[in-house]
C-alpha cells in the first residue's frame, strides 16, 4: 500500500506516540507539533521506514535575473524574475541504501531592462535535472553527498525592439558533477535542518546560431554548427541551493536562496543568464507503508 | 570551506561578462557603435569595392569629431554622418528624438510612381484580400497592388485572388513604392509564379568578427506553391522605392519562368537586417546576412530590370501611368 499523505501528520504522530512511548519518554505538546522535522532531524535515532522514503518539496520564488546575450545586444539587461523549483528526493536500494536520487524541476521568467531603461527582454526557461549521490554520515550529524545528474534546459531570451535577430532561443543537455551538506540542528529544542548544494555541468551539448546566423536562415535547414559542446571551459555554469527546513504547526516549510548560472562562450557568441533568488515553499515526506510492522534500522536520510 | 571557496574561484575565473565600457559616454557610444558595425556588418569589402571608406578609415575620420562635453543631438549628428558612409539603407540608429538614414538610394531618383494617377487606375472597386489589393482592368488584364510586405498575406488569399483573376490575358504585379517588409510573404507571392522548383540565389551569415569571416554561401530555391498558381504573362513593375524584401522578392521572380520585370532599377538592400545597441539605449540596425542572385552577384545596390520604363511628364499631365501602360501593351503582344 502506498501512503503519500502530504507531511502525513496523523501517522507521524502516531508512530512517534508508539516510539516514544517505547523509549518511556514524555510526550510534549510542542515536540508533537514539530515532529515532521524532528523526526527528520532525529532519524539516526528514531528510523523511519526505509520503504522508497520520498522528500518532496516545492518552492517558489522572486529574485533578480541578469541576462546578457551578445546575439541580441552587447549590454546586459536587469530585471526582476520570478521562479518556482519542485524537488524529489528519495533513497533507493543501491549500495546498501546509501544512494539517494534527486529530480530536480525548476523555471524562471524574467523582464528585464537595458541600462537606459529604453529597452526589454523576457527571458524563460525550464530545467529538469535528475541525479544520483552516494551518502556520508560525518560526525553523526552531518550529512555529504557526493554524485552526479543528467540536466535538460529548454527556454528563450526576447528581445522587444530587434528585428531580425529578436530572439536567442535556449536548448541544452549536460551531465554534471553535484554535493550536497545537510546538518540538522536544534535551537531552543526546535529543530531545523540547513542545506546546501552545488552542481557543475561538465560535459554537454547546447544549441546556438553561429555568429551572424538568422533563425530565418536556419528556418530553411542550413545547419552550421548549431549543437555546440560544452565543457567549463566556454560554459562555466553553476548552481548553489542554500535552504533551511523548519517547522511551523507540525508543517515543515523550506526557505532559501537560489542561485543559478547559466553562461556560454560558443560561436563567437557570448551569454549569461544569472539568476538569483530568495525562496520559499513545504516539503512533504512520505513512504510506502506496508500493513504490518515494518522492520526498522538506520536510515540514510 | 571547500565547498565554498572552489566555486567562488571557478566562478571569478568563468565569469563571462559584458566586453566594453557600458558607461553612456560620447566615446564610448561611439566606440561602441563603430565596434558593432566593424565586427557584425556584412558589406564591408564590397562597399569598399563601390567606393565606400575603409571601415578603418571612416574611425580616423569621425573620431576627432568626439568630445565628451558634446550634447546628445551633436553625438547623434556626428554617429548618422558615420554610419551614412556605407551608403546602406539598411543602416539606421534610433534615438528617442529621430531616426539616422541613408535613403539616397531612393530619394536621389524619380519616384515613377503617381499616387494620384495609381487611385486613378485603381478606382473604387478593387477588391482587397489581405495586403494585396486587386482588380480586372478594362482590357481584361489582372492587376495586383502590394504596397507593403509588412502586410500579411496566406495561401487562401492568394489562392482567391490567383481564381478571380484566371481568365485574364495578363498579370501586372505591381510593387513600386514596397519597401520591403517580411521575407515569407514576398516568397509566398513569388511561389505563384513558378511550376518548378528553381534556384533563386545563396545566402550566407557571419562566422566571426572579421570583414571576410562568412560561412559557406547556401543555397535558396523556390518550391512551387500547391495552391492555384499563374499560368500566363507576368510584368512585375518596379521602381528605386523596391527594397529589402522587396529587392528579394524582384530577384525570385527574375528567375520565373513567364515574368518579365519592367520599370526602374529596384532600390537594393540584399542584407537581411540585426539589430544593436549602444550603452546610452539607442539602437542600430545593419545588414548581417548577404543575400545573392542566382549567379552570386551581389544585389545589395538593386536589380536591373528587363525592361526599363519611367513615367513620362506627358503621361502624368494625361493622368496616364506610363508603367501600368507599358506593362498592358506588352502583356497583349
Amino acid at each position: 500500500m502506498m501512503n503519500n499523505m502530504p507531511a502525513s501528520p496523523f501517522y507521524r504522530i502516531r508512530s512517534s506516540v508508539f516510539s516514544l512511548l517505547r523509549k518511556g519518554r514524555k510526550i510534549s505538546l510542542l515536540g508533537i507539533l514539530l515532529f515532521p522535522v524532528s523526526g527528520q532531524a532525529q532519524e539516526e535515532e528514531s528510523p523511519l521506514p526505509e520503504n522508497r522514503y520520498t522528500t518532496h518539496a516545492t518552492l517558489f520564488g522572486i529574485g533578480h535575473s541578469n541576462l546578457y546575450e551578445t546575439y541580441l545586444s552587447p549590454s546586459a539587461y536587469t530585471g526582476p524574475q520570478l521562479s518556482v523549483l519542485h524537488e524529489t528526493l528519495r533513497k533507493t536500494h543501491w549500495l546498501d541504501g546509501r544512494i539517494t536520487t534527486q529530480s530536480v524541476l525548476d523555471g524562471f521568467f524574467s523582464y528585464a531592462s537595458n541600462k537606459a531603461g529604453n529597452s526589454n527582454e523576457m527571458g524563460g526557461k525550464i530545467n529538469y535535472a535528475i541525479g544520483w549521490h552516494y551518502n556520508w554520515l560525518i560526525a553523526g550529524k552531518l550529512r555529504l553527498m557526493a554524485g552526479g545528474d543528467v540536466h535538460g534546459g529548454l527556454g528563450a531570451i526576447y528581445n522587444t525592439r530587434n528585428s531580425n535577430n529578436p530572439v536567442q532561443a535556449k536548448a541544452e543537455a549536460d551531465i554534471g558533477a553535484s554535493l550536497i551538506a545537510i546538518y540538522p540542528f536544534y535551537i531552543k529544542k526546535v529543530p531545523f535542518t540547513v542545506r546546501y548544494q552545488i552542481g557543475v555541468p561538465l560535459i554537454g551539448a547546447m544549441f546556438s546560431p553561429h555568429y551572424g546566423q538568422s533563425y530565418y536562415e536556419m528556418s530553411l535547414g542550413n545547419y552550421d554548427h548549431n549543437i555546440c559542446f560544452t565543457y567549463p571551459g566556454n560554459a562555466p555554469s553553476m548552481r548553489h541551493f542554500l535552504t533551511l527546513d523548519f517547522p511551523i504547526a507540525g508543517f515543515t516549510f523550506r526557505a532559501g536562496y537560489f542561485c543559478d548560472i547559466r553562461q556560454s562562450r560558443v560561436n563567437g557568441l557570448r551569454s549569461h543568464i544569472w539568476n538569483h533568488s530568495f525562496m520559499l515553499g513545504y516539503v512533504k515526506h512520505f513512504s510506502f507503508v506496508k500493513r504490518k510492522e515494518p522492520q526498522h534500522h538506520s536510515f540514510i536520510l | 570551506m571547500l565547498l565554498f571557496v572552489l566555486p567562488a574561484l571557478l566562478l571569478y575565473t568563468g565569469c563571462i561578462r559584458e566586453e566594453s565600457d557600458t558607461d553612456d559616454t560620447p566615446l564610448n557610444n561611439f566606440e561602441s557603435l563603430w565596434r558593432i558595425i566593424d565586427t557584425q556588418y556584412c558589406f564591408h569589402d564590397y562597399k569598399t569595392q563601390e567606393g565606400c571608406l575603409p571601415w578603418n578609415d571612416v574611425y580616423a575620420k569621425y573620431r576627432p569629431r568626439i568630445d565628451d562635453k558634446m550634447t546628445t543631438a551633436q553625438l547623434f549628428e556626428v554617429l548618422c554622418d558615420m554610419l551614412s558612409e556605407l551608403r546602406d539603407g539598411h543602416v539606421n540608429l534610433y534615438s528617442a528624438a529621430d531616426v539616422g538614414r541613408y535613403w539616397s538610394w531612393h530619394e536621389d531618383y524619380p519616384s515613377n510612381f503617381n499616387d494620384s494617377i495609381h487611385r486613378l487606375y485603381l478606382g473604387t472597386d478593387y477588391k482587397i484580400a489581405a495586403g494585396i489589393y486587386y482588380k480586372i482592368l478594362d482590357d481584361n488584364i489582372g492587376y495586383i497592388y502590394y504596397e507593403s510586405f509588412n502586410s500579411s498575406i496566406g495561401d487562401g488569399n492568394l489562392d482567391e485572388v490567383m481564381y478571380y483573376l484566371r481568365l485574364c490575358n495578363g498579370l501586372i504585379v505591381d510593387v513600386r513604392n514596397n519597401s520591403g517588409g517580411t521575407l515569407t510573404y514576398a516568397e509566398r507571392l513569388a511561389e505563384r509564379g513558378t511550376n518548378e522548383k528553381i534556384l533563386l540565389g545563396y545566402i550566407a551569415h557571419k562566422t566571426g568578427t572579421g570583414h571576410n569571416d562568412f560561412s559557406a554561401p547556401e543555397t535558396e530555391y523556390l518550391e512551387p506553391s500547391h495552391g492555384v498558381r499563374w499560368q500566363k504573362k507576368a510584368v512585375v513593375l518596379t521602381n528605386r522605392s523596391c527594397y529589402s524584401a522587396t529587392n528579394t522578392f524582384i530577384r525570385d521572380m527574375k528567375e520565373c519562368p513567364l515574368v518579365t520585370i519592367m520599370g526602374d532599377r529596384t532600390g537594393g538592400g540584399s542584407g537581411m537586417p540585426f539589430s544593436s545597441e549602444l550603452p546610452n539605449g539607442w539602437a542600430v540596425r545593419f545588414s548581417a546576412c548577404p543575400m545573392y542572385d542566382a549567379e552570386m552577384n551581389q544585389i545589395e545596390f538593386g536589380i536591373e530590370p528587363d525592361i526599363s520604363v519611367s513615367l513620362t511628364q506627358e503621361d502624368i499631365l494625361r493622368n496616364k501611368d506610363t508603367m501600368i501602360e507599358a506593362a498592358r501593351d506588352f502583356l497583349k503582344r
